[in-house]
């Protein structure tokens, strides 16, 4: 049986598995919606990435199954015997040296973007514990723990986060947003999110038996709801 | 340079029979043979028998995940054998095998009777029994097994929150598998550098030596610091130290950083002799020589010196400063560099050659085919944003498996059924091992490409159930899983048959016209004891 046929049914129904298990999979996500600057600024480096390397990763796997289709041991045809080329190993040294270089620029200038906290509207801190999470709010004086975090859309709000007992990892895919808690250490975050809505995230580093069950929750809602919730809030304290 | 001279003296091993007593039968030949080869072949079952005990983990896991909410297991019985799968399947099945089969090929690739230090091989062999015990042991306590991942990161690892004995065993059988690593390299980098066959200069040795040595030079300089980050964490389990202790002036993320810079280099101790292998085998079995060897022997070393300047890259989610993030976030993107010389290499050797699709060689194409993806994603994962954007979700899971299942597990599978039958005298079946190739193949990318999506929608790992939105891709993983689970039963039943019944094996099964072999197809299979009645003389 000729190899082509035996192989490509089955590169085929590979393929659609995974272009199935793709569009199956749930709208929401960070990758089809960034919610943030910092999520868009991403997204946007992803697709750098994969513009860049997609040119190697195409040319290496096809050199590959086109020498596996056209080289197989035939009767009275006997193997190259050329192993050294000089120029070659150079140029393939030298190009892949160049796009990790051009890949880096888009990359530092989005890690500087994260990492630089701009003058803040909300400020809040962030505690983990074995397993939940508990927000303060400074500012207002209002303190809570294992119910959903509320923020005003479109206004910044710097995140102090620590943890109480191990490490924790506060990770809110829509925001673009992971950041470890660590006992005796304060990380901070930045985030301003553009949509009103409720967002879901969970703890990303493992804390202990129930660490699948440690979910964030972001209820986004308009500044004016804000206010009113924040006052309710100081109330029940 | 004694060892070298005694190496060279041309001696039957007739005359050299009193001094090392073969007579031995039964089970103590085994246990007190200091016979390179037969600890190799030691190494191997030991491997396997690992191998199977942390792919039935992964089976279980599968199966919990398979959909949402299930019970297949209780939480903390998940992350028991969660922990013991990545331990057991880097520090026992692994880096042993890969020590294994290296113990085997390498004293003979290069000519030489035996490993330099017989009896200390023997000492790292049996280091890995009690290494192993005590993991095993540590399943069947009521507190149960370490389950802290196989990272281990503290606080969670202190006495306060796994207070169970498992967590000290866990411990103090990385220290003894540790010691047996360290060992190990002294004995190979000895063996490498002194042992060599009159004439063998060091760039004449096959590409799997050069790997073995610079793997060995990696564990060297990298496993004492694992020692030293595991002796700091029993001192504060045991004796109140604090060294990864906030509350008393330690700092857990300083674990991170040693445990790193010992587990980075280890993806290359993990990686590398496969590599040389993969190198081995391509040229024999495309009747070519390999392509570029001399950029090939620079393009390992570069990867085993940049190698240690990487490890922050798992650490960009810890607050670490800015500057460190961006020098290691360079640096992980530099060893794409030497790592796609290698695989350009590989791709030159097999073009224009003449093909024979044996079972090695499937396997080896298939490392290449899945390694080129595991180092693509590791680019991506080099860019801070977007690597802390996936860092800890599935898309990690996914990466490592396709570079150490894809990389490291296709490379041993080709390797072994290389040199089956050399180390057995056996052949295998061929059919069996074609089927079991592409069981593996298919079943492989089925359970691991859609981690890469599952991790990219936000679905963090170790987690023993997960929210109903991953459903779908977790279904087909798990499917994917139970394909690959069949493809290694048959594996298994293959090679006992074979070893039972397989049709004896010439010197050199894959001999086809004048190509350049290595010397151990040049010996019997197996080869005889002290493996050369005349040390060959290389010209």
């Amino acid at each position: 049986m000729n190899p082509r046929c035996r192989w490509t049914p089955l590169l085929l129904f590979g393929l659609g598995l995974v272009a199935a298990a793709f569009l199956a999979s749930p709208a929401g996500a960070w990758l089809l919606h960034p919610v943030t600057p910092v999520a868009r600024d991403v997204r946007a480096l992803f697709y750098k990435a994969v513009a860049i390397t997609a040119f190697f990763f195409i040319l290496a796997e096809g050199i590959l199954l086109v020498a596996v289709l056209r080289f197989r041991a035939r009767p009275g045809v006997p193997p190259a015997k050329w192993h050294e080329n000089v120029r070659l190993e150079l140029v393939w040294t030298a190009i892949p040296a160049l796009a990790m270089v051009i890949l880096s620029g888009p990359a530092f200038t989005t890690e500087k973007y994260m990492e630089t906290i701009p003058k803040s509207d909300v400020q809040i801190e962030v505690v983990g514990h074995q397993w939940f999470w508990e927000y303060r709010y400074p500012q207002y004086g209002v303190i809570f723990a294992n119910e959903p975090l509320v923020i005003p859309v479109g206004k910044t709000v710097a995140a102090n986060v620590t943890s109480i007992d191990v490490v924790h990892s506060w990770f809110v895919p829509d925001f673009g947003i992971k950041m470890d808690a660590n006992p005796g250490r304060i990380n901070h975050v930045w985030f301003n999110v553009e949509r009103t809505g409720t967002y879901q995230g969970q703890c990303a580093e493992l804390c202990g038996v129930l660490h699948a069950q440690m979910f964030i929750t972001v209820n986004v809602v308009t500044p004016e709801e804000f206010d009113r919730w924040i006052e309710q809030k100081k109330k029940g304290v | 340079m004694e060892a070298g001279t005694i190496a060279a003296r041309p001696i039957s091993t007739h005359e050299t029979a009193p001094a090392h007593p073969k007579a031995r039968t039964g089970i103590l030949k085994w246990l007190l043979t200091t016979d390179h080869k037969l600890i190799g072949v030691m190494y191997i079952w030991l491997a396997f028998f690992f191998f199977a005990v942390a792919g039935i983990f992964a089976m279980v896991m599968r199966a919990q995940l398979s959909a949402p909410g299930l019970h297949v297991v209780a939480p903390e019985v998940y992350n028991q054998i969660m922990s013991l799968h990545g331990t057991f399947m880097v520090f026992f099945f692994t880096i042993p095998i890969m020590a294994g089969i290296a113990n085997y090929v390498v004293p003979i690739q290069i000519g030489a009777r035996d490993m330099a230090f017989p009896r200390l091989n023997a000492v790292s062999f049996w280091l890995l029994i009690p290494a192993g015990l005590f993991m095993l042991v540590s399943l069947f306590l009521k507190s149960g097994s370490a389950a802290a991942g196989w990272t281990s990161y503290p606080p969670l690892t202190s006495r306060q929150f796994s207070p169970g004995a498992g967590m000290d065993l866990w411990i103090l059988g990385l220290h003894l598998a540790g010691a047996s690593s360290i060992l190990g390299g002294i004995n190979f980098v000895v063996t490498v550098l002194n042992l060599r066959a009159p004439g063998m200069s060091m760039l004449k040795m096959p590409m799997f030596c050069w790997n073995v040595i610079i793997t060995q030079t990696i564990i060297l300089f990298a496993t004492p610091v694992l020692a030293g980050a595991l002796t700091m964490l029993l001192t504060d389990r045991m004796f109140g130290t604090a060294f990864f202790q906030a509350q008393a002036g330690g700092d857990p993320v300083l674990w991170q950083h040693l445990f790193w810079f010992y587990s980075h280099p280890a993806v290359y101790i993990m990686v590398l002799p496969g590599m040389g292998m993969v190198s081995q085998i391509l040229p024999a079995f495309s009747g070519k020589h390999l392509f570029g060897y001399k950029g090939m022997v620079l393009a390992t070393a570069g990867i085993g010196f940049i190698g240690y300047m990487v490890w922050g890259h798992h650490m960009f989610a810890t607050g670490m400063s800015p500057g460190l993030r961006q020098f290691f976030s360079f640096a992980s993107m530099v060893i794409a560099v030497p790592t796609g010389i290698k695989i350009w290499s590989w791709l030159a050797t097999i073009w224009g050659g003449s093909i024979r699709f044996k079972t090695p060689m499937l396997f080896a194409l298939g490392f290449i085919a899945l390694f080129i993806i595991g180092g693509i994603t590791g680019v991506w994962l080099a860019l801070v944003p977007f690597d802390v954007q996936v860092h800890d979700t599935y898309f990690v899971v996914a990466h490592l498996h396709y570079v150490l299942f894809g990389g490291s597990l296709m490379s041993i599978m080709a390797g072994i059924y290389y040199w089956f039958p050399k180390m057995s005298g056996k052949l295998y079946n061929e059919v069996a091992g074609k089927v079991h190739f592409w069981l593996t193949f298919i079943g492989m990318n089925l359970t691991f490409m859609p981690m890469h999506l599952m991790g990219m929608l936000g679905m963090p790992r170790r987690i023993y159930t997960y929210r109903p939105e991953f459903a779908g891709l977790n279904h087909i993983a798990s499917l994917g899983a139970a394909i690959l689970g069949l493809g290694m039963l048959i594996f298994a039943l293959n090679m006992l048959l074979s070893l039972w019944r397989g049709r004896p094996s010439p010197p050199d099964p894959w001999a086809h016209e004048d190509q350049n072999r290595t010397l151990e197809w040049t010996v019997s299979s197996p080869p005889p004891p002290e493996n050369f009645h005349t040390i060959p003389v290389m010209r």
